[in-house]
């Protein structure tokens, strides 16, 4: 069964709240200068924000991932093949720079944070259903919509 | 006659029209696609170049000395000791400038006992810097040490922990230190350079290491309070009420 598009774009748009509720949360944290509580009492979380790559530019990289998923979520309320592409394009960037988080996570600061995780698991998802949104009904005139190719 | 010609003409027409505009939607598509991909890699690729350049450290990217002068603003600094030379109590904090509990402690204790207790004149803090976490907190150490040469060892440390990096990263560089002690204000960093390569600052470092075992302390922070009641070494304090208790204590 081809999924319809109204309910990839419904659960892109929950996934990516979650994605930004994580990621405010880790901002909140850290701009006070703490570090995510890890839930099973670890110090991953302290090590992976105490390390040099939480700021890029000054910036804390979890702020860059509100931004993030923000943009992901108005992708999936936008219509048509701009919200399609534009999602899509988003979910790469996004999946590839959490691919990078997570190599640095195992290999360079060797410390697992649990909500740089979720947060990774969250972004393949929004890969999954950008992906199958742009394939399915990439060029299609979305339901509803009056007129016009890329409506 | 002419009438069907005609029709077969429209229909015709209408056809083409049609295939040309599948054609166009293909078109679109596939530049979509192509579009998303180069794109894609392209910003991604830029944003390992940042993650990896704002890393490395010591690039003079240095935040929060606004934030560190406008907390120390006011508060006498002579050497390593931040605080009325009157005061009653000394606080003496056994730390380590890349131990990260420290930097949290740096905000979470001595931040609020800066703004109470030290600003009132009750107490005044003296950080010791004991070397636990390799030869690149002996670097940072000389470095702080040499800022305490002109005055500025708090800024230097406080200012330290607000740009902290991963211990063992590599981060403690020349340039990184040197930032650190810009970012602090030490106003002659020649005499700074050439203060922190002084040899000397081993034997304070060897000498804090004795003292820090000597009062049974096991990892940094340790905290000890020195008043007219008497000391007490209270290891790593739960929170700064922790160590305000013993202020009143010792006073």
């Amino acid at each position: 069964m081809i999924a319809g598009e109204g309910r990839l774009r419904a659960a892109s748009a929950v996934v990516a709240s979650v994605g930004i509720a994580i990621a405010t949360y880790i901002a909140i944290v850290e701009s006070g200068g703490g570090a995510p509580a890890c839930l099973a009492g670890g110090s991953g979380c302290v090590t992976v924000a105490a390390s040099p790559y939480a700021h890029i530019l000054g910036i804390n990289v979890a702020v860059l991932g509100i931004a993030g998923y923000a943009l992901l979520l108005g992708a999936a309320l936008w219509r048509g093949d701009v919200g399609r592409f534009g999602g899509l394009f988003l979910a790469v960037v996004g999946y590839g720079f959490s691919m990078y988080l997570t190599y640095l996570e195992l290999f360079t600061i060797e410390a697992i944070c649990q909500w740089c995780v979720a947060s990774a698991v969250v972004m393949t998802v929004l890969l999954l259903l950008n992906l199958a949104r742009a394939v399915l009904h990439a060029g299609t005139v979305p339901r509803g919509a009056a007129s016009g190719l890329r409506a | 006659m002419s009438t069907r010609a005609a029709e077969k003409e429209r229909l015709r027409n209408h056809r083409l029209k049609r295939e040309e505009s599948e054609q166009e939607r293909q078109r679109w598509v596939l530049l979509s696609w192509g579009g998303v991909a180069v794109l894609a890699v392209c910003v991604i690729a830029l944003l390992i170049a940042l993650s990896l350049s704002s890393s490395q450290g010591g690039d003079g990217d240095i935040d929060g000395a606004g934030e560190v002068a406008a907390d120390l603003e006011g508060i006498q600094q002579q050497g390593t000791v931040l605080g009325s030379q009157d005061a009653d109590v000394t606080v003496v904090e056994f730390g380590d400038l890349q131990c990260p509990v420290c930097r949290d402690y740096s905000g979470s204790v001595i931040a609020p006992l800066i703004a109470g207790p030290v600003s009132a004149g009750e107490a005044r803090l003296e950080f010791r810097n004991w070397v636990i976490l390799g030869p690149e907190s002996g670097d940072a150490a000389a470095a702080a040490y040499a800022a305490a040469e002109q005055d500025r060892y708090w800024n230097f440390v406080e200012l330290y922990y607000r740009n902290q990096g991963l211990e063992h990263s590599g981060y403690v560089t020349d340039e990184f230190l040197r930032s650190v002690a810009e970012g602090a204000g030490v106003p002659n960093l020649d005499r700074w350079e050439k203060d922190r390569a002084n040899g000397r600052w081993d034997a304070v470092i060897a000498k804090t290491d004795r003292q820090a075992k000597l009062h049974g302390f096991s990892g940094t922070p340790s905290f000890l309070v020195i008043g007219p009641h008497g000391s007490e070494a209270l290891g790593t304090p739960h929170s700064a009420a922790h160590v305000e208790a013993a202020i009143a204590r010792a006073g």
